[in-house]
């Protein structure tokens, strides 16, 4: 379904354009995935980008605000599992920072659902390949976000 | 600036078969930012780090690798570059072959256009890349053990052995915490009090123990290598300067309160009241009915507290032992008799004739009798029968609850406890250490134990802190969890730090102290990152509301600089 936005601005019908999808990936977890997939060469779509990270917990929802306003179509931040983190409880304080992130995201009406963040295993390259593929499916039914319009909104956070 | 040098990595044809080396080369060479760029068969193993290191080793050099992903070979380049000097700062590296050319083989337009952007991610990153200034510190040759009991005694005397000074701090008059307590050991039914008394000499005699008793500890500061602790001890004020710290302060007994009228009918006791009483004299019953899980394995504690099946066993046969006719039961939920000689244990009290009956959580036994216990219903969980067990003794078996100062002795040295108050390890892997290094914790303070058992992780700890007292000198980057050096650490801004204390309350290493900050005309408070515990985990320069806080290998620039470049 479109995301529901609540004025009239510009927008974008669902084109032709594959969605841009930036990844972060966390060191312990999020990348050993998606080197996983990579060695067993699952085939993916193109899409998409892998900032890796030390730790969820150095991904600043200001970056991925910025992720937006620079013209991403989707975001996913990928941690280790609730309790398997290396740094003790940092992807606990992550997870629930991008989460009042979901919210304000929805609430400026980019969507929460363009957030996506998930805590995995490691040494899963299929967790990785799904996770990808749902949600660039997800991403590429939804309207594409306007630029000018999203950076402006994304700046308002 | 005109400085990084690029190599890239074919993988012997792996990469370039899908995407289109040339490309890459022109584009590259016409970037302003890249001095060079090679083009290599195999990085790995033509050994050329070492070469590449003194290529850039000069000036302000930098080096962008593509090639395949860390978890391949990429670290181990990074790691070669790390060893012919090249800082982590001043290098990165960009996958094209896990994250790109295998999993895009179909498509190798798109395949060159996302490389593409991963070079111009990497070159970006290196542009603002900035180096966590590391320090290397003094480390104190002192090792600090709180609690003598079996896992502080331990401790001590395997540190003594390996010729290193130790200091050991104890609560009470003397060492041998709750063992002192009990009258004989299982499983080999020997009197504790040998092996505590062989401490106490020891301590006496070796030049390298330090005792104190009667200690009170007043506070403690500092990190790995550098702790001080300033206590009490027979009412002297004292300080002990160490390099590492373990923490052997054991649990205590759940008093059976409230439990199986304890407290209400004579003969009704507690299994560490049943020790003291052997320890008096001889116990004479003719009917002992001990019950298990008092106030343990329920929903308040759902832990198993492993020591208290042992010494029912234990003191179920002293009790046949002091009166042959005398007939003992034990009421039990599930036995817990783990390993060879437990089980053996338990095997000779069945062949000795004490009688185990199971008894349901939902169903527990009731104690009958007005002023003195006289008989104990219990119902069968196996056959379901209601038997009436005549009783002129009934032993609880409670577990080991959370030392009474385990929520301060956590506070002083910032280690976190788990839900029912005991020390937390990291889990897993390492099971003495703790999330502020150069603590350890071991035996029933940590979880339960067997005296046995307290006495290993002792000496697990000892040689931890001994790895570490060991030394001279340790850089903060070699405080790391992975190995190899850990990659940076956070650094504040003082001069735009607004003191707000985020970023303290979020770091759970407990890596962040706010400080004083005093200069012309300004009297502020600023957080200051103590480097050796910081882990780089970044959460606190994702709570820093003004940028303050960064992580100068992957700071703000940095990050931005690589969304920016994403889709570019
Ligand atoms: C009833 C009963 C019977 C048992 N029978 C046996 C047995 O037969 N065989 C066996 O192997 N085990 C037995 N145990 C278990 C055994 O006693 C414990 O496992 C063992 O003592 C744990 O050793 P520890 O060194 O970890 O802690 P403890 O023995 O509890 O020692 C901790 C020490 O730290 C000191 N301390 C605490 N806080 C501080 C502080 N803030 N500053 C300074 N010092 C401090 C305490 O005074 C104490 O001396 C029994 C336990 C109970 C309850
Ligand atoms: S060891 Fe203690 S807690 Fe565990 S089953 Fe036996 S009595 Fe219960
Ligand atoms: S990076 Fe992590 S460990 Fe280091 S100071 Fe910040 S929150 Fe603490």
């Amino acid at each position: 379904m479109a995301v529901e936005v609540s004025n009239n601005h510009k927008q974008q019908k669902a084109t032709e354009r594959t969605p841009r999808i930036l990844v972060f990936a966390c060191k312990w977890c999020g990348l050993i995935g998606a080197d996983g997939a990579g060695r067993k060469r699952e085939p993916l779509p193109p899409n998409f980008r892998v900032i890796p990270v030390e730790c969820v917990g150095s991904v600043e929802p200001d970056a991925v605000i910025r992720a937006f306003a620079d013209g991403m179509d989707g975001v996913i931040v990928m941690g280790c599992h609730l309790g398997g983190c290396r740094f003790n409880d940092a992807n606990h304080a992550a997870f629930k920072r991008l989460e009042l992130l979901r919210a304000l995201l929805e609430g400026v009406g980019i969507g929460r659902d363009r957030l996506l963040v998930t805590f995995g295993t490691a040494h899963e390259g299929h967790q990785f390949t799904d996770v990808l593929r749902n949600f660039t499916n997800l991403i590429a039914k939804k309207e594409s976000l306007d630029t000018s319009w999203t950076s402006s909104r994304a700046r308002m956070i | 600036m005109k400085n990084i040098t690029v190599f890239l990595c074919t993988c012997f044809d792996e990469i370039n078969r899908v995407v289109d080396y040339e490309r890459l080369c022109s584009h590259l060479s016409d970037d302003p930012r890249v001095a060079a760029v090679t083009v290599s068969r195999g990085l790995c193993v033509s050994g050329g780090a070492g070469e590449i290191g003194a290529s850039v080793k000069s000036g302000d050099g930098r080096v962008l690798i593509a090639a395949c992903s860390p978890l391949a070979r990429g670290d181990q380049v990074m790691r070669d570059l790390e060893r012919a000097g090249v800082p982590a700062f001043r290098r990165h590296l960009v996958d094209l072959r896990e994250g790109c050319a295998w999993i895009h083989g179909n498509n190798p337009a798109a395949a060159t256009e996302k490389a593409l952007d991963l070079l111009n991610m990497g070159l970006t990153a290196l542009e603002y890349k900035e180096p966590s200034a590391d320090v290397t510190l003094k480390i104190a040759d002192e090792v600090l053990v709180i609690g003598a009991g079996p896992a502080g005694m331990a401790a001590a005397t395997a540190l003594a052995r390996c010729g290193v000074d130790v200091r050991v701090l104890e609560r009470g008059a003397q060492p041998g915490g709750m063992l002192g307590l009990v009258s004989r050991s299982y499983p080999d039914n020997t009197d504790p009090s040998e092996k505590i008394a062989a401490f106490r000499d020891l301590a006496a005699s070796d030049p390298r123990i330090t005792f104190h008793s009667k200690v009170k500890i007043i506070s403690a500061r500092g990190y790995a290598g550098n702790f001080t602790v300033r206590f009490t001890a027979e009412g002297e004020e004292l300080q002990a300067h160490a390099g590492a710290v373990i923490i052997a302060t054991g649990g205590r007994v759940f008093p059976p309160k409230g439990y199986y009228r304890y407290g209400e009918v004579r003969e009704v006791v507690s299994q560490i009241e049943l020790e003291a009483r052997f320890r008096k004299g001889p116990v004479k019953k003719e009917n002992a009915v001990f019950i298990q899980c008092v106030g343990a394995r329920c929903e308040e504690r759902p832990y198993c507290s492993t020591i208290c099946c042992p010494a029912s066993i234990k003191n179920a046969m002293r009790i046949m032992d002091e009166n042959e006719n005398a007939r003992v039961w034990i009421l039990h939920r599930d036995i817990m008799m783990p390993g060879t000689t437990l089980e053996a244990y338990y095997k000779k009290a069945m062949e000795r004739g004490v009688r185990f009956i199971r008894y349901a959580e939902s169903d527990p036994p009731r104690i009958l009798g007005d002023e003195a216990v006289e008989t104990v219903e219990v119902r069968d969980d196996i056959t379901g029968d209601r038997r009436t067990i005549p009783a002129d003794l009934v032993v609880l078996s409670t577990p080991l609850i959370a030392g009474t100062d385990a929520e301060a002795i956590g506070d002083l040295f910032g280690i976190q406890r788990d839900s029912y108050g005991f020390f937390r390890e990291i889990y897993p892997l390492h099971p003495v250490e703790t999330r502020i290094d150069g603590v350890y914790i071991c035996g029933s303070a940590r979880w339960p134990v067997s005296s046995e058992q307290a006495m290993v992780q002792g000496e697990a700890a000892a040689m931890k802190a001994a790895a570490l007292v060991g030394r001279q000198t340790i850089r903060a980057s070699e405080f790391s969890r992975v190995p190899g050096a850990k990659f940076g650490h956070a650094r504040v801004n003082e001069d735009t730090c607004s003191g707000c204390g985020n970023c303290a309350a979020v770091c759970s290493f407990d890596a962040i102290r706010l400080q004083r900050r005093s200069g012309e005309g300004e009297f502020r408070m600023v957080s200051r990152v103590i480097k050796v515990r910081c882990k780089a985990c970044g959460n606190c320069l994702s709570v820093c509301p003004n940028g303050s806080m960064q992580m100068p290998e992957m700071n703000t620039k940095a990050l931005y600089g690589m969304v920016g470049k994403a889709f570019s």
